[in-house]
This record gives C-alpha cells, structure tokens and sequence, in this order.
C-alpha cells in the first residue's frame, strides 16, 4: 500500500501498480487524452513527479510520498528570489557496470538472448524497464546509459554485444477522435483487467486481444481487408462510441457503437530506436524489435504527432508546398520531435510519404535519449576539470587574499591592500607565489640539441648556472609561451636543463616538449615537476638580505641560478627579473612550500615585507613593458609583431618556426606590440573600469589598433600601456596617437627604470659581523648535555641535535620569557625571529603564534677553550673579543659560515653541517699551525 | 494545433539544366543565401544549388541558431554586425515567420582575466558598430534572475558583456525563406544530388559532376560544411580547414521564460531558450577531428554538470534530444570567403561554429563577388590567401566556445 498526492488529492494505492494504474484505478486520467500504451511508447500518460515534467506515469512505480502533478508541464514554479543564490544542483550517483553482453529487454526474447549469453559462459547485464532500467542511448565505446531505480544511473560497458531486444510497440490509432480519454491498446487493456480496473463496455478495434479478454467487450471488429475501417471516436472528453466502416468502401454506412473504453489494436512497430543509433555499434536485434516495421494505412484525419500537436492536414499543408523528404517533414512541422521521438507518429509519417511520393522513405535519425533522464541524471559521473591549488593557497587565505582562477590555477589575486603590495616590491621586498609556473626537467644525451631546435635561442652559449629568457613558437612561427630556460650548474651531471613555461600553457607545453622530441628521435628525458615544485618569488631592493636573513650562503648574480639552501629549505634560485626589481625565483619541493613561506615571512618581517598578488604583479610587469602571454598576444604574434626580435636567432640552425619567420620577415609589417606612454591625466573611463584595456588607438582620423595592457595606474609621471599598433599606408609606426581622445606616445624603453639596473643590481653578500652582537639578545644558556661537554685538546666537530623554532620576534620573546620549557637547553636567538635550542627539549608552541618547529640536524659543533678559540680565531677571522659573555656573534670563520658562543672560558662553535669537514681541516691545519706561536 | 507547424513558404522543385551561369554546391544556409541574394540583389537566377541530402541538412539545421556581433576584432565585428542587420530585416523582406527574435546575449566571466577580457570585448565592439557593454553582477542578475550568481559557490558571476542585439532565429525557417526566396525568382535547387567532381576547363573550373549527370557552370561556389576538403581537392586545392564534431541539446518545455542567451566561456557552455520553451545548451567542439554526426554521452554529461553550476533551476528538466553538427575549423577561428586562386572556383568556409549567425551577411557579399567579380571591401580580409599572407584573422573572441 502505497499513499500519494495527485493534484493535492490523496491516493491510496495497492503495492505494485505503476503510478498510471493507481490513478486509473481511482479513475484519474492524466490530462490531454489518448491511447493509453502502458508500454512506455506513447506521450498520452505524461505528469509531473515530485517537480519533474513529462515523466510517464505507465514507466514510474507509484511510491508513498510521491507529489504528482497531472498537468505534465510541472505547473507553476516558486517565484524566483531575485538575489539570493539558488544552491546548486548535485549530480546523481553513477554506477559503472562492466559485462560481455548488455541485454536491453527482458521480455521474452530479451530473456532468451541472457540465458544463451550465460549458457556461453558470458558476463551478463540485463536492463529492465519494469525495473525502472530505462535506456537513454547506445554511445560509442560502447557505452549505454540507463536509469536505475535506486536512483542512480548506470553506465553499462559491454565488452562484446549490445543485444536489443525491446519488444515492439503498439500502433496508436490515427482519426478524429484519438484524443479522448478511454482509448486503450490491447496490451494496456490487459494490464488493465488484469489490475482489476472495470473498463465498462469495451469495443475492441483491430487485432482481437490477447491474453484473458476483458469480461465486458461488447464488440469486436478486426480492420483491414475484409474487415472495418476505423473511422472515429466520438465523445466529449471521454469517448462514448467507436464509429466504423467497411473496409475499402468509402460510401459504405458508418457504423456506430456506444462504449465506454476502445480496446484498440492496429498492429506493431519495432522498438528499434536504439538500434538505429547505434548502427555502427556491435549491437544484435532480437524478437520484435528485430521485425520489419508494419506499415499502417496512410492517416486521413486526425493528429499524428501527440507530442508536437501535427494533424493529417498538417502533413498534407507541408507536402503540398514542396516539403517531400522525411526529414524536412519533420523539421517543417515538429512532428516526432517530443517525448516519444517519433514512436507514435513513425509509422503514419512513412505511410504518409509512401502514398504522397509513392516512395518508402527511411525513419527519420533515431537520435538519444530514447528515454529522457533529467539534468540532475544526466550530469552523473561527469568530472569537471579542476582548477589547481598552489601548496601556498591556505596560506594565501590566511592572510585575506582574495583568490582567482588564472591560467588553470586558483592564484591570490589581491591580499586586499594593493597599494603596499606594489610599494613593498618598489621598496622593499615582497614575496610572490610563482609555484603555479610550469617547470619541466630535461635531462639526455641529446637534451642540448632538442631545445635548440625547440627554442628560437642560442642554448649552447648558455653556460652552465646560467638562464636565460626564451621564446616558444609553433610552426608557423607564432607564440606559443615563453619561460626561462637554466642549464644546470653541476656539469657532472650531464646536460641537464630547468625550463619553465606559463601557468596556463605548462600542460600544453608538456606535450609539446613530448611531441617534438619523438619526432625529432632526441634521447631526452622530459619531466614534468610544475605540481612537484612549488616557487616563491622573492622580489625588492631588500630581497637579497631577507635571503641572508633566511640562511642563503649564496646568492647567483642576474642571469644565473644555482642550489642554495634557504631556511632549511633546499631551493633552485633563478634569477631573473619580471618585477623590475631585485628578483631571486625559489624553486624548491612542494611539501616545503609552507615552511619556506613562512620562514621567509618571518625573515622578512624586520623588512616589512608584503606578499603582492596577481593584480600588482601585472601593474609591475607593465611598467617594465613585459608581456604576457595571452594577453599582450594573439594566434598570430610573430616574434617580429611582438618586437621580440632580440630572443630570435635565426643564425643557429633549425628550430621550430624558424621557416615561418624567414618567410613572414619577407612580408611587410603590419602590426606591432609597442609600449604606450599616456599623457596626464590619464584617460579615465569609469571608476568601475579604470583601465583603458580595449579601447581604441588612433593615429589621427586612422584606427591604429587597441591597447592590450593597462593596469590604471601611473608610474614616471605618465601612464604605462601595451598594445597593438598598425603601421600606416608608408609602412611607418605612428610614434604619437591617442588613446579615448588622450595623447599617447610610444616608447622605446620601460616606463621604470629603463636601463634594468634595479633587476640587474650587483648584490655583495656581507655575512652579519661579530661586531653585530647586540642585535642578538641571549636566550638562557643553561646546562645541558651539551652544555656539559668540555672542550678538548683536539677538538672534533660533532653534529647538532638540535631544535630550530621560527615565529615572530613577539612571540620568541614570549617564550623566552616562560619558563620551564627552556630549562635544561641551551638555546640561541640566532635571529629575531628564530631560536635555535640544543638538546631537542621536549615543549609546545602556541599554534597562534604560526611558529614552526622543526627538528634540525643542519649543524655541526665543536667547544673550544679559550686560549685555542682565541688562536683560531685570531688566524681565520676578523673578530673582536666580546665585551662580556655569554655572547653570541655570526659570520665567517675560514670563509665557513659560523655562529659563536661566547661563554666563560669556553667558544662553541656551529657551522652547517655540509662545511664540517672543510671546517675540521681548517680547525686541525690551524691549530697545528699555531701549535709553535703557542708555545 | 501546434503554430510551429510551417504554413507559409513553398519549395519549387524543378529538373536540372544541362548549364548555369553559377553552380553553388551545398544547399546550407551559406549556399541558399548566395543564390538568394544573387537572384535577389544582381537579378541572378540561372542559378543551381546541389545538395546532397536535403536542404538545411547539414549544419545549417544543427546549430544552436544564435546571432550576434560581439566579435573580437574589427573586420569580424563589421562582417557580423551587417549580419545581424540583415537578419533584423529578413522577417519583413521575404515576409515569412523566422521566429526571430532579440533577446540579448550575456558573456558572463568568472574570473578577473575574464572580466578584463569581456571589458575588451565591449570596448573594441562599440568602437566597431556592434553594442556591447560590461555590466555587473546586479544587472546580470535582474537580466537573467535564474542564473545562481555563486555559480554554485564556485563559478561566481563577476560581470558580463553584454549585447543586446543578440538573437536567435528558427534555423530551419532561415534556410527554407532563402531557398524559397531564390527559387520563386527561377534559382533550382536539386535535393538528394551529390556533387562528385568538378569539371575542369584547362586551370579553370567549368563545371561539376553530379549524381545527375555533368552539369556546366560559368562559376562554381563551394558552400559545402563538413567535406569542404573533399571538394577543395577536386579543384586541387588544400584548404587549412579541420572538421570537428559539434554537438548540442534540447531539455523539455521550460514553463517560465528565460529571457536572454547565456555563455560561459570559462565553463564551457551556453545556454538559451528556443521558441518551444525548449532549453537549448551547447558548449565547444569536440577536441578531436571528426566527420561523424554521433553524438556523445560525457558530452551531454559534461554540460549538464557545468550548466548545474550556474543554472540550478535546469536540475529537472529532462534532457530530450541531443544531436551533432561538423565544424570546419580554421586555424584562426575566421571564416575564409572568396577567391580560392583557381579560376572559376569560389569558396565559403571555414565556418567553425560562427556558420549560422553569419547566413545572410555571407551569402550577399559571396554574391556580391560572384556577380562583380570585385572582392566587397566586407569581406576582404577574409580571403583564403591570408595564411599564405601572414594576414590571418585571428579572433579569439570569434569561437566563443570553441
């Protein structure tokens, strides 16, 4: 027992009967009329079900609960809410099933055609449209598509066969009249009685029918030759009488009888729908879809298309100006286009043709969804390409930035304070996540010789620990990307390169990499390392200190990159600039992308330093006349177009795009990317859109082009652009034009600092002097086991134990000055912000002070007595004896990066773990120098 | 009754000519309004059509029938805006029911570059006759109050253009009005004829084989889609065109109305409402060449979890019909109109997914050249010698969805 609402009105229902028979039962009809099929052919049984239109009443078991609607168009919406978001709508669940054999079907030759699968040893998966297993379409693959009752959609994968075994369906009658409730077909009228529904007088028209015959037929008339021809139903609403004649004979008698159902049989049609969709598919037709299609007489009045509402006399109206084929037909009139796909009016359309054209015109293209699933259904199992994630991206959050899709990846956009964004990387340091860049490896026997033919640079006149600016073309010499490209340092370890490409295009890139060295038969290794590398961007006048800051030893010079470790961190810094400014480029592991973040954060933090996002980088980059890709250019961006001439050389032998530019070089210009500087005051448009991005450029009357870049922005008392100028009729580039009725003028050179000297400055590394004690407050030096140890006679270096913990200078003096968990360690400030505790104590930061604490065996150390650190000392260093102890100082010992604490009577000495043999050489060698001024 | 049923046009079909002055192969909207506008602008009709199926069979019938000039440079938005002019008039001019009807098309973005780049697009299309504005999250909103402006929390609406003229018209209805429109001023039309050759004269093309016999013409049009390559080598030529499947589909009758015409590019789809009620959605072409008219299931899988994202409301709506067209791509998103450099041989290509909103400016400036002889200054630009040129068109506004 089953309770349900239709049209607000209750409905109490026997288990097992499909939504129609429960309302037919309680003697609702869906609306609009018509041959009830309870096969699933038809449209005549259509509802709304719990807010889902055109669903067929015969196909839905009725269920407790259910909201049925009889008007099938799913009435009246809720008003829509003008602001609120509506949510979004969740796709359904998928099921994938894999099999040999997928048998849609299972009437009597569906069951067969399973049972010989499985006889044969065969995987097999039966769909069932009793079992609400409705069949949307047979794809390539194969792939079939079907609803599930369970709510889920299965996706079928037949490995061998798609047999179809979908039975034939039923015709529906073609005369005045078809439209009345009260029609039934011989199949339905079946189930009917069987449900035990009273169908009244019933006349029988057709075919007698099968099955137990309703208790109440009052008449039979077969149709066809020898027998009658059905003229009509009459009646308002509900049929009341069948009206007939002899067959053959148009002036013969009518015949009426009164009734209060029409058993109505006619004859069959294939269920082949799926078949025909299907046709280059391995799909087997079985039982009576297989069947030639009976045709049936040619309609001479009525409505032959329920679902589009098309008459005989539509039809005629068509044919009669000139629309002959089956497919303009249809386009012409609808006809076959609604939820039946043609299942009812097929027929009567190619016995339409057949009699108008004396030609039998094929079905018109069976096309999916045999059965109409919803969006909801639809959208199950679909992936939708995700956007990636820098490993900085809580980070990002964290800090208020506001995150944008750019170039496939979700990037801080603004950290909301764009002013100090751009004025940290102008004057002081700032850091940008890059790690979104791709990055590729390319390592081989043939890695030179491959991107020399890949990019239109020199590559073997970069010497190792250089990088160098390149271009990517396609072969028709038109911009593809552009990057950096480092020849590794480390010659031992073959020719290996680091190139970088766009966020957007590394996936692209990837393949392209891939792709050429196939062709090109170089054995080269290419990998890919854009998500395993994350890069931080370290850019401002102060950058090369917060480097020092962070621990970097070394810093390369413009042009260069090498490995350095920063804060723990091992990096690849790359420097070049695309800021203007000082720029290092870390390249390091994606699981250290936080640490190094927030070290670098820390570190910077006596600098001000200000992460800037997207939108301050592209300001920067268009002060200094920088392009980027997909914006400054286009499909066709030639080298020469985007006055990039200088990254071509087109005297190195063949690279991709080099025939290209020596055929276009041959044409004249016509258009060229050029840097724009916009008199003040600059042109304004809305405070909205400050940015003149699009806006026409003219040379006097003539349109010249537009502007690509504009950031709004002014620097150097005029406002930077990029954008594409045309050449005149002489071949000339206008030097003056305007930009929204302004002055513009192109420029040669950069808007900022035009002759690169910020990017390219000569940075000294300067370690901190000893003589910088002060700045490093002494932590408590207390007893430890470290502490314990006296020093020797011959000193050895042993590796640190030790614990390093970065957070704000605020909060190192917090913990300072809260004992017990210092008790015990002997602890360094090594910096403001960082502490450095012997012995690994075992203690708890506060996670609101964002510290990190890291184990770290990065150091060796050594104790020295007085007299010898004194002698040591003395030799290696240019050092001052402390003017009370403890006391901590840092710089370089023999050259080797070290840190001292001063005690009574005793020096430690921590140097990185890496120097502890260099430095145990110089320890030995000195000291045994010295051994004779001692004594 | 069903008022979709067509009352008013009629095709007169007659039997083939030994000659034309002009054969045009294919009988697609591109191919139709060539014929029209010869007949009807140049008082050319020993004119013929030859299609292979039937008229409008191709993509001309399976397009998402949208018309718009919020192109992405400047010979584009001129070539595009007379189009749509054209199509504003052609309800009155051949006095039959287009369905057409403006409804305004909204490019929305989703991220800041999109912002910037629907900015451009308004900028560079006001500069160049077309209408198009940038308009915010609120006037997007109250243009199209079903869209889910958190674009389901991941998709927010930022902004879109916006361009009013931006329309739809039954497809169908176009290509029947231009075929009869040239065939009642003596044009022919031959249905179910395939063109199997061109006839050459010397370099010249003199005329094509059909499946009824040699037929002579004093200049042969190809408005093929789809094959084009096939013809163009008939003539020798190789054209820089790759056919890729299309494909789109309806939903049920939506009972509210949705007003104007939706895109995505950044989620790849577009959605709009036919005449019916229908929801119509398509989205880019399919990566991979293709000559097949299949359609796909993760097509319709794929474009029913985007649309989800923006329009919620669609949850329930049963899909009803999918089907699929061929694109002929060119490598710069433009169409390649006029002289192909073989005497006698014109082309109309390249018509990607831009074919249908492009109908009538096409056909009268193709038969503006043919009847002239002289390239119309519209289409200039657009010739087929612009990549061997180094003038290509590239117009990343162009596809759309590409």
């Amino acid at each position: 027992m089953a309770t349900f609402l239709v049209d607000g009105q209750r409905v109490e229902t026997r288990a097992g009967d499909n939504l129609l028979v429960a309302m037919l039962r309680i003697g609702v009809h869906p609306t609009g009329g018509g041959c009830l099929c309870l096969g699933g052919d038809c449209p005549n049984c259509l509802v709304t079900v719990d807010g889902v239109a055109y669903t067929r009443s015969c196909q839905v078991p009725a269920r407790d609960g259910m909201v049925v609607q009889r008007d099938h168009l799913g009435g009246e919406e809720p008003a829509l809410l003008s602001d609120e978001p509506t949510s979004a709508g969740d796709a359904a669940p998928v099921q994938h099933v894999h099999c040999d054999t997928v048998v849609i079907g299972q009437g009597d030759s569906g069951r067969e055609a399973a049972r010989e699968a499985r006889d044969g040893g065969l995987g097999v998966v039966t769909l069932n449209a009793r079992e609400g297993q409705h069949v949307t379409g047979v794809y390539p693959g194969p792939l079939v598509v079907a609803s599930d009752q369970a709510g889920c959609v299965l996706h079928v994968h037949p490995r061998r066969e798609i047999v179809v075994a979908t039975g034939a369906a039923e015709l529906q009658p073609v005369v005045p009249g078809s439209d009345l409730e009260g029609l039934v077909t011989a199949r339905a009228a079946a189930a009917l009685v069987t449900a035990g529904i009273d169908l009244g007088r019933a006349v029988a028209v057709g075919e007698r029918p099968a099955g137990p015959p309703p208790d109440s037929l009052v008449a039979h008339f077969p149709v066809g030759e020898g027998g009658w021809e059905l003229v009509r139903f009459e009646g308002d609403g509900r049929i009341e009488a069948v009206v007939l004649r002899r067959h053959g004979d148009a002036d013969a008698a009518e015949e009426r009888i009164e009734c209060d159902t029409a058993v109505v049989s006619l004859g069959r049609s294939p269920r082949n729908a799926l078949a025909r969709m299907a046709s280059d598919l391995p799909v087997r037709v079985v039982g009576g879809a297989a069947r030639e299609p009976e045709l049936p007489p040619c309609p001479r009045e009525g409505t032959v298309c329920p679902c589009s509402g098309v008459t005989v006399a539509d039809l005629d109206g068509v044919w009669e100006r000139g629309f002959h084929e089956m497919e303009l037909i249809k386009r012409a009139t609808l006809a076959g286009t609604g939820t039946c796909q043609g299942g009812v009016c097929l027929p009567y359309l190619r016995s339409f043709l057949l009699e108008r054209g004396g030609r039998l015109q094929p079905a018109f293209t069976a096309r999916p969804l045999n059965r109409q699933l919803t969006v909801r259904e639809l959208a199950a199992g679909a992936h939708t390409a995700v956007t990636a994630r820098s490993p900085l991206h809580d980070e990002h959050l964290s800090r208020g930035a506001r995150m944008d899709r750019a170039g496939g990846w979700w990037r801080p956009w603004t950290y909301g304070r764009n002013d100090d964004e751009y004025r940290s990387v102008r004057e002081r340091v700032s850091l940008g996540d890059v790690s979104s860049l791709g990055k590729m490896a390319i390592s081989g026997p043939d890695a030179e010789a491959f991107l020399e033919r890949i990019v239109p640079t020199k590559v073997a006149t970069i010497r190792p620990g250089r990088c160098r600016y390149v271009l990517m073309l396609d072969e028709r010499g038109y911009l593809l990307d552009d990057g950096m490209l480092c020849r590794e340092a480390d010659e031992d370890a073959g020719d290996r390169f680091f190139l970088t490409s766009t966020s957007g295009g590394s996936s692209f890139f990837e393949l392209w990499l891939r792709d050429w060295a196939e062709a090109f038969d170089c054995d080269v290794r290419i990998l890919n390392q854009t998500a395993s590398l994350a890069a931080i961007n370290v850019t401002g006048p102060q950058a090369a200190r917060l480097l020092v800051r962070a621990g970097a030893r070394e810093l390369p010079a413009f042009g260069r990159h090498r490995h350095v470790r920063v804060a723990g961190v091992d990096c690849r810094i790359v420097r070049l600039s695309f800021t203007g400014e000082l720029s290092y480029e870390l390249h390091h592991p994606a699981a250290d992308a936080r640490t190094l973040w927030r070290r670098l954060l820390t570190a910077g933090a006596a600098f001000n330093v200000q992460p800037h996002g997207l939108e301050t980088l592209l300001r920067l980059r268009l002060e200094k006349g920088h392009i980027v890709i997909g914006q400054d250019t286009d499909y066709d961006s030639t080298p020469r177009r985007l006055a990039h001439e200088w990254a071509v050389n087109l005297n190195k032998g063949d690279f991709v795009g080099r025939q290209a530019i020596l055929r276009t070089n041959k044409r004249p210009l016509d258009k060229r990317l050029a840097a724009l500087r916009a008199e003040d005051p600059p042109p304004r448009r809305t405070a909205e859109d400050p940015s003149a991005e699009g806006a026409a450029i003219h040379d006097g009357e003539r349109y010249a082009g537009y502007v690509t870049s504009d950031a709004g922005t002014t620097a150097g008392g005029g406002r930077p652009m990029l954008g594409w100028l045309y050449l005149d009729a002489e071949g000339n580039l206008p030097r003056e034009v305007t930009v929204d009725g302004r002055t513009a003028r192109r420029v040669d050179g950069p808007t900022y600092d035009a002759d690169g000297e910020r990017a390219r400055v000569t940075v000294e590394i300067t370690s901190e002097s000893p003589q910088s004690l002060r700045e490093f407050p002494v932590a408590r030096p207390e007893a430890t086991d470290l502490a314990a140890e006296a020093p020797t006679g011959r000193p050895r270096l042993r590796r640190l134990e030790a614990t390093r913990v970065s957070a704000t200078s605020a909060a190192l003096d917090a913990l300072i000055e809260q004992p017990p968990w210092l008790a015990g360690a002997l602890a360094f400030r090594t910096a403001p912000d960082e502490l450095l505790v012997a012995a690994s104590p075992d203690f708890e930061v506060d996670d609101d002070s964002h510290a990190i604490v890291e184990r770290e065996t990065a150091f060796s150390y050594v104790w020295l007595e007085d007299a010898t650190a004194e002698r040591f000392l003395d030799r290696e260093c240019e050092w001052r004896r402390p003017d009370a102890r403890p006391a901590l100082a840092q710089g370089e010992v023999a050259g080797i990066p070290a840190k001292l604490w001063f005690e009574p009577g005793r020096t430690l000495i921590l140097t990185p773990a890496p120097f502890a043999d260099a430095f145990q050489r110089r320890l030995t060698g000195s000291l045994a120098e010295t051994d004779g001024d001692a004594a | 009754m069903n008022e979709f049923v067509e009352r008013q046009m009629k095709l007169t079909w007659r039997p083939p000519k030994k000659s034309y002055d002009v054969v045009i192969v294919g009988a697609g909207g591109h191919g139709l309004a060539t014929a029209y506008y010869l007949a009807t602008r140049h008082g050319m009709s020993n004119v013929a059509v030859f299609e292979r199926g039937y008229i409008g069979g191709g993509n001309s019938g399976r397009n998402t029938t949208i018309i718009r000039a919020n192109y992405g440079i400047p010979a584009a938005v001129r070539f595009y805006q007379r189009s749509v002019d054209l199509y504003r008039g052609l309800e009155e001019e051949t006095d039959r029911w287009l369905m057409h009807q403006q409804k305004g098309i909204l490019w929305m973005a989703h991220s800041e570059g999109a912002v910037r780049a629907e900015r451009m697009r308004a900028k560079l299309n006001t500069e160049f006759g077309a209408q198009t504005e940038f308009v915010g999250p609120q006037q997007v909103k109250g243009l199209c109050p079903q869209l889910d402006m958190s674009g389901g929390g991941r998709w927010p609406v930022l902004g879109a253009s916006y361009h009013p003229q931006g329309a739809t018209a039954r497809h169908d209805r176009v290509v029947w009005a231009l075929a009869e429109g040239a065939m009642e001023r003596g044009a022919h039309v031959h249905q179910n004829t395939p063109v199997d050759g061109l006839i050459l004269d010397g370099e010249r093309v003199a005329g094509v084989r059909t499946a009824a016999g040699d037929v002579a013409a004093g200049a042969v049009v190809s408005a093929v889609g789809g094959h084009v390559s096939r013809i163009a080598a008939m003539a020798g030529l190789r054209l820089p065109i790759r056919t890729h499947r299309l494909q789109a589909f309806v939903t049920n009758h939506y009972q509210r109305q949705f007003g104007p015409i939706v895109a995505s590019s950044e989620l790849f789809f577009y959605a709009s409402q036919t005449a019916r009620g229908e929801m119509l959605l398509g989205a880019e072409i399919d990566p991979q060449p293709s000559f097949s008219y299949r359609s796909s299931h993760d097509f319709v899988q794929d474009v029913c979890r985007r649309a989800l994202r923006l329009l919620p409301f669609m949850s329930n709506l049963r899909v009803l019909r999918q089907w699929t067209g061929v694109c002929d791509m060119s490598p710069d998103y433009s169409p390649i109109m006029g002289h192909t450099g073989v005497p006698g041989f014109y082309i109309t290509t390249g018509w990607g997914t831009w074919g249908f909103k492009a109908i009538p400016a096409g056909g009268e400036q193709m038969a503006e050249l043919i009847a002239t002889g002289e390239v119309p200054e519209l289409i200039a630009p657009f010739g087929l010698d612009r990549f061997a040129r180094d003038r290509t068109m590239a117009d990343r506004g162009s596809a759309g969805t590409h």
